[in-house]
């Protein structure tokens, strides 16, 4: 040890109470799916935390375990230091959750649906309606707040669901895809909300997503999580390290490339990983300069045309490439059209 | 008072959400009014049922307002079974709701559409000619009868929904249970008429039950089976609730 412990983040946080504490947790559903396989997960009180995964890896099903909805087949998780099984009032209590799916109630006004939520949670009369008031216009909605929710679009509709959310000021926020469907403003404006919130109540933020852009900026540490098991944790920078080396983006004539040939290019020296886009290659090197001439050779006698070659650092795609073997985006994208037709989708 | 006050605020819910959009209301009531405008002079007419001297419309206004009690209650899992598809049920089980609250709140919803719905039959039932008994506190005992028991069809509803994922299905079996318990029941004739085997049924029928205690504050004024009605459509009720409730850990998976 050769920094003082004192000093030391990593000693500091054992002196504070986690707010997440997962330990073994399976689910099976029906006997039969096997969603989480054995899920260990630390998260800090007072961290943005974000759960990387593709699309039916397990983020939604360990949401719901530890926001109380259905316990877990084997395992326990404490929340706020409360069991998710026998002190789920205590987290209820507590816990302020937007799930992925829309929330609110699309036929009666904004500050209804706020009314609503406010008197389930007990908040005394006198107090309800500024504080709803200050929920609706910290968030921008307080113009709209007297419309029909129908009226409003989907950001406006994950804003009212984030305010509704934040109405109790939750010590831990969870947040199911929070941006899902969103257009790239839209995004913008959730994340500037629930970040000047979180820094002004220390709220502990945990949020689902497969959006690693997303994961990059606003999460101060992320879990990767791929067919029911947390892979790797960890703050953004210590991930990209850790993949080490370089990455090579070779783009390609389209096509002709089949998997013994990434066989191949696996062997080259040096060479970590190797990714097929559409019509790009990526390529995880200890070192780009070693590896490139081989994969051009490589290319070139299977008479493959590269158009262009450039090289950047590790992205978390790349982490999750190596870590979970497999790409992030590419198998996203219809499931995500779907849960956005869900979404505008209003019953 | 939690639960109860839990119950107070999703019977506001509906009753904001009828405020916003009343046009269900309207179309929900055509089929009842067709039964009293159209079925029910056109069978009085032939004198085929012995009613004990109550003019054969006004006999069945009251099964006619519990039909269509029924059927909204039936079919309020609809709502559930959207609640479900959307992420509101997740949500509200993340809340402090007791899961029991929010069965019993959900299902005391369709009290108020039920509720609401009586205030359109009876006054077009009163425009043909039906006499209403004019004692208010009677009426709104016979509101309160409708309120109530709609929260047991309601949890039934509910039950089927957790069984039922798809709205497809969930029409047709909502369909299939009430219509022979409207017909096992004495909304159109009354149960004396009925073969032996019906009529033992009848005797379990809830709608039995809700019938005569509305027919009894709305038109006969006989008061003497209605403590007996209460007491079945109480039991009829928390059998529901605790069914639903059980079932309930179903709909959420």
């Amino acid at each position: 040890m050769k920094h003082l412990p004192i000093l030391d983040a990593c000693a500091l946080s054992i002196f504070m109470q986690s707010a997440v504490d997962a330990r073994g947790i399976v689910k099976v559903y029906e006997g039969k799916v096997r969603a989480l396989a054995g899920v260990d997960l630390q998260v800090g009180s007072e961290n943005v935390f974000a759960l990387l995964g593709p699309n039916g890896s397990g983020k939604t099903t360990l949401m719901r375990i530890l926001t109380t909805q259905m316990p877990p087949t084997e395992g326990r998780a404490l929340v706020m230091g409360h069991d998710t099984v026998r002190g789920g009032a205590g987290i209820r209590r507590i816990v302020g959750y937007v799930p992925q799916e829309m929330s609110v109630w699309t036929d009666i006004t904004g500050y209804e649906n706020m009314l609503i939520y406010a008197k389930i949670y007990g908040i005394p009369c006198e107090s309800r309606r500024r504080l709803i008031n200050e929920a609706l216009d910290g968030i921008g909605l307080s113009e709209v707040a007297d419309k029909l929710v129908r009226s409003y679009s989907g950001g406006m509709i994950r804003r009212l669901e984030i305010a509704s959310a934040l109405l109790i000021s939750p010590k831990i926020l969870f947040l199911d895809e929070p941006t899902i469907g969103l257009d790239p403003m839209a995004r913008k404006v959730v994340w500037e909300k629930l970040s000047s919130f979180k820094r002004e109540f220390g709220t502990t933020v945990f949020f689902n997503t497969h959006y690693m852009d997303e994961a990059d900026l606003y999460a101060d540490e992320i879990g990767i999580i791929s067919r029911g098991r947390i892979i790797r944790t960890g703050t953004v920078a210590e991930l990209k390290r850790s993949v080490g080396g370089d990455v090579l983006l070779l783009e390609l004539e389209p096509g002709g490339i089949g998997s013994p040939l990434l066989e191949r290019l696996r062997a080259v020296e040096s060479v970590k990983g190797v990714a097929l886009g559409e019509s790009e290659l990526r390529v995880i090197a200890d070192d780009a300069e070693t590896a490139l001439p081989g994969v051009m050779r490589l290319l070139d006698g299977s008479g493959i045309l590269v158009r262009k070659v450039s090289m950047s650092a590790p992205t978390l795609d790349d982490v999750f490439l190596k870590y979970a073997g497999t790409r992030l985006e590419s198998n996203s994208r219809i499931a995500d059209i779907a849960k956005v037709r869900q979404t505008i989708r209003r019953g | 008072m939690t639960p109860l006050r839990d119950v107070v605020v999703m019977v506001e819910l509906e009753l904001r959400r009828i405020r916003h959009d009343r046009a269900e209301l309207y179309t929900r009531a055509v089929q009842p009014v067709l039964w009293l405008v159209v079925f029910g002079p056109v069978m009085g007419a032939l004198r085929a049922i012995p009613t004990g001297g109550i003019p054969y419309t006004d006999f069945i206004t009251p099964g006619i307002i519990v039909q269509s009690m029924a059927f909204i209650s039936i079919f309020f899992g609809l709502t559930v079974i959207w609640e479900r598809e959307s992420g509101i049920l997740k949500k509200l089980l993340v809340t402090p709701l007791p899961r029991s609250s929010i069965v019993i709140g959900r299902s005391m919803s369709s009290g108020v559409r039920s509720t609401f719905q009586m205030l359109i039959i009876v006054p077009i039932a009163m425009l043909i000619g039906v006499r209403i008994i004019p004692n208010p506190l009677y009426f709104l005992g016979a509101l309160a009868i409708i309120f109530l028991a709609s929260g047991g069809f309601a949890a039934i509803s509910v039950f089927i929904a957790s069984i039922m994922k798809s709205r497809e299905r969930f029409m047709g079996i909502g369909q299939a249970i009430i219509m022979p318990l409207f017909f096992a029941s004495n909304a159109l004739y009354p149960v004396e008429m009925m073969p032996p085997i019906l009529k033992a049924l009848s005797s379990v029928n809830p709608l039995s039950y809700i019938v005569d205690a509305v027919r009894s504050l709305l038109i006969t004024g006989d008061l003497a089976q209605l403590p007996m009605d209460i007491v079945a459509i109480a039991i009829f009720d928390i059998a529901m609730f605790i069914i639903a409730s059980i079932s309930f850990k179903r709909i959420i998976k």
